[in-house]
């Protein structure tokens, strides 16, 4: 919760001063931090001047470094450092190939957990890590508490994965105005500055991630029209298959981590270097056994990564099928992310496309900028509109008999999205029920990805069949899910239990948290208390101004009830009672909501008549 | 409401509507307006969506003007052997390319023939019943349609 920026009481409807808010995306490889200053989209600067920060930790028993410093502990002291933890976040041990790293993993079912000389650590505290450095970074360059942040994920991420990105974020003490997808970001900066419209592609191709998303782009709006990728594929992957043919050509086998660390970066080394020469002879002592001398081509390479790169050319041809456009339709290619440098990526997609691509800005900035500008409209810094309407990258299914996925939010819908399910009982007084949801395009639940388990409890006690409980999805503007329940007989609202598949539970986050804060009994009191109070005013100056606009939306006794729930309300922010104020602040919110959806209509109403559509008859 | 509507001012109105609503305009507000807008944008996405698709569309506009709910999809004999017929023709070409795509144009024929039928019965005849059975023969020719283009690109993913 943000404690920032709040206006005296009366003064909310007044234009309010700048806030200082910043795009971050939280890359595999590399992170950046972007804020609009002055009316232009920039990177901000690290202290060492740097534009990058590598998405490096490395934990020690007295110490916590982040970025180049952390980076160049990662051959010498491999176990304590973590890098490519965007790989590990919202998974389990079994999703990942433990091989190829270099760290002590453990953790159960839900969560990886890593060893380090620090004590053991989740990836959503790595994360988080990495994003008090960005905003330590942001504070310091911007000379101002930040008021948030819109941080980018992989279009392709499922909801375990987006969910533990904003746990992390929170953790690092940031107020998440929006988690946007990358792509998407990226063709915010684009469309932005170039002032393009049409049907545009964002390949992206990042160091652990790939998505590619079609968008319709026109004047300020950007409408995804599909999108489509894979997690776990990046850079780091042609990386790999260059280590493998690394060990394979000089008959090499290696379980030390640092030698594996040293070949990693060596490969790595070899495949930046073949972007821009056609082959790479390698003379590199490892140690007294171990001498690898051998040249790779640009062609060779291109050859034994061609798996990887139709990969990629197939997820193209999939969005484009979803979003029912051909190739002779896309007006413009636009590249993102540092590995669509590779010239076998340059050349797979212009051909698959026809066309010459769009590289013109830079591929591994362009993510941060678009949100960097996404974060300042939506922190109200410009009158600019802009509207992004993006899609959820995977089916929601639930599980029904014999292991079928039955779907209920299919992909490619546009955000938000609600769909509701009817479920009945089967046996008589039953009042409790399990939903499994899943994610995923397959038809078999083994074959998804598993969300959660949503526990239904207070279930009416009725005969077999006569209970009917209608179960709503919602996905909301971050592509996050929540679910709620209803028995539409008695209008009871079900309690619901959630136990999410993967990632940390809810508890466990909140603890996370609380210890992060490290105060003071009394501390965390007074602050729990100017939380509740700055709700509760918000509301309270939101009403009393909306009465005062719309009277002729309230009948008089529902304008008699909000009367008696604000006066009681105000009267309450003077006192000290933390769950009095909370309880008549919940009261109002009750009892405005439909004076609430009335104003909304009205508006609606009014852009469009003010929008000179004559009528509204559809 | 009609069922012959103009995308476009549709498409239009739909963009001003979540340009007023849209959860992105309520980042910095209370909860009881961020739950509204939420509430109110997930509305009219599913409103856009049923508009938008000329299936979805029709179904709609039946279900609000059918009196009975009763949806036995009767369809014609007819009909039924023509259905058969095509589903053993795409099963004959499934692997050659020039014959799917010539398919693909007939059904395309097909379906633009059954919409112009289902417009009439909809705006001009108001006759929900009939209209109901030609939206189940369209809906069959959807699929069959989709079951085409999927080979097309299977053929060509190799």
């Amino acid at each position: 919760m943000a404690l920032l920026q709040i206006s005296e009481p009366g003064k909310s409807t007044m234009p309010h001063e700048h806030r200082y808010a910043v795009g971050i995306d939280l890359g595999t490889t590399n992170s950046l931090v972007a804020s609009v200053i002055s009316g232009t989209a920039s990177i901000l600067e690290q202290k060492n001047k740097e534009r990058l920060l590598p998405s490096v930790v490395n934990y020690s028993s007295t110490n916590t470094l982040v970025g180049s410093e952390a980076k160049e502990l990662q051959i010498n002291n491999p176990h304590n450092t973590i890098s490519s933890v965007k790989r590990l976040i919202g998974k389990n041990l079994s999703d990942i190939d433990t091989k190829y790293y270099s760290l002590d993993l453990k953790g159960d079912d839900s969560v990886i957990e890593i060893q380090t000389d620090q004590g053991v650590k989740n990836p959503v505290e790595v994360s988080s890590d990495i994003l008090k450095k960005l905003k330590e970074t942001a504070e310091e360059s911007l000379g101002n508490e930040l008021y948030g942040a819109v941080i980018t994920v992989p279009a392709y991420f499922d909801d375990a994965q987006r969910q533990a990105t904003k746990d992390s974020a929170k953790l690092a003490g940031i107020n998440v105005l929006r988690l946007i997808n990358e792509p998407t970001a990226a063709a915010v900066a684009y469309g932005l500055d170039q002032n393009k419209a049409g049907n545009f592609v964002i390949f992206d191709l990042g160091g652990g991630t790939f998505d590619v998303s079609i968008l319709n782009l026109s004047k300020g709006i950007f409408e995804v029209q599909a999108t489509h990728g894979d997690a776990n594929l990046g850079g780091d992957d042609y990386d790999q298959i260059i280590f493998k043919w690394l060990c394979k050509n000089n008959e090499i086998n290696i379980s030390d981590a640092k030698i594996k660390q040293q070949l990693f970066s060596l490969s790595r080394d070899i495949k930046e270097a073949l972007t821009n020469k056609t082959s790479v002879k390698i003379n590199e002592k490892i140690n007294e056994k171990i001498h690898i001398q051998c040249e790779l081509s640009q062609k060779e390479f291109e050859i034994i990564t061609k798996d990887l790169t139709k990969k990629t050319v197939d997820s193209t041809r999939q969005a484009l099928h979803d979003a029912g456009l051909s190739v002779s339709e896309i007006q413009g290619v636009v590249m993102v992310g540092g590995s669509t440098r590779m010239p076998c990526i340059q050349s797979a997609v212009k051909d698959f496309f026809k066309q010459p691509l769009l590289n013109n800005l830079n591929p591994d900035e362009v993510v941060a900028l678009g949100a960097a500008q996404q974060a300042n409209i939506l922190a109200g810094n410009t009158n600019d509109s802009l509207l992004l309407l993006d899609v959820t990258p995977l089916s929601l299914g639930i599980e029904t008999m014999g292991d079928i996925v039955e779907r209920i939010i299919p992909r490619n819908s546009t955000l938000p999205v609600s769909m509701g399910q009817a479920f009945t009982t089967y046996k008589d007084g039953q009042t409790a029920m399990i939903i499994h949801v899943v994610q995923g395009e397959r038809d078999l639940v083994k074959d998804c990805r598993s969300l959660a388990q949503f526990t239904l409890k207070g279930i009416p006690p009725l005969v077999a069949g006569a209970a009917k409980i209608l179960v709503t999805f919602q996905v909301d503007a971050d592509g996050l899910l929540s679910v709620s329940a209803k028995e539409l007989s008695t209008g009871i609202q079900s309690a619901i239990e959630v136990k999410p598949s993967y990632g940390l539970s809810d508890e466990k986050i909140k603890k996370m948290l609380e210890d992060s804060f490290n105060l003071a009994n009394e501390d965390k009191e007074s602050r729990a208390l100017s939380e509740v109070k700055i709700e509760g005013l918000q509301l309270l100056e939101m009403i009393e101004n909306a009465i005062k606009e719309d009277p002729d939306l309230l009948k008089d006794t529902e304008l008699t009830l909000l009367q008696k729930n604000l006066s009681e309300l105000k009267k309450s922010l003077e006192s000290s009672n933390r769950d009095h104020i909370e309880e008549l602040t919940k009261q109002l919110n009750e009892s405005s909501q439909s004076f609430a959806a009335k104003r909304m209509d009205r508006s609606i109403h009014k852009a469009l008549t003010g929008k000179s559509i004559n009528s509204l008859e559809f | 409401m009609q069922f012959n509507i103009d995308l476009n001012r549709l498409q239009k109105s739909y963009r001003i509507i979540q340009a007023e609503i849209h959860p992105d305009k309520f980042v910095s507000a209370n909860q009881l307006e961020k739950e509204q807008s939420l509430i109110k944008s997930t509305e009219v996405n599913d409103a856009y969506q049923t508009l938008k698709d000329p299936i979805k569309r029709a179904k709609y506009l039946i279900k609000i003007n059918l009196e009975s709910e009763k949806n036995d999809s009767t369809l014609p004999p007819e009909f039924l052997i023509q259905q058969m017929e095509w589903e053993e023709h795409l099963e004959s070409i499934s692997e050659q390319l020039k014959e799917l795509e010539q398919f693909k144009l007939l059904i395309d024929g097909e379906y633009q023939k059954a919409m112009s039928g289902l417009e009439i019965l909809c705006d001009k005849d108001k006759n929900w019943n009939h209209a109901m059975e030609i939206l189940n023969k369209i809906q069959f020719i959807d699929k069959l349609n989709f079951k085409i283009t999927n080979q097309i690109n299977l053929i060509e993913i190799k």
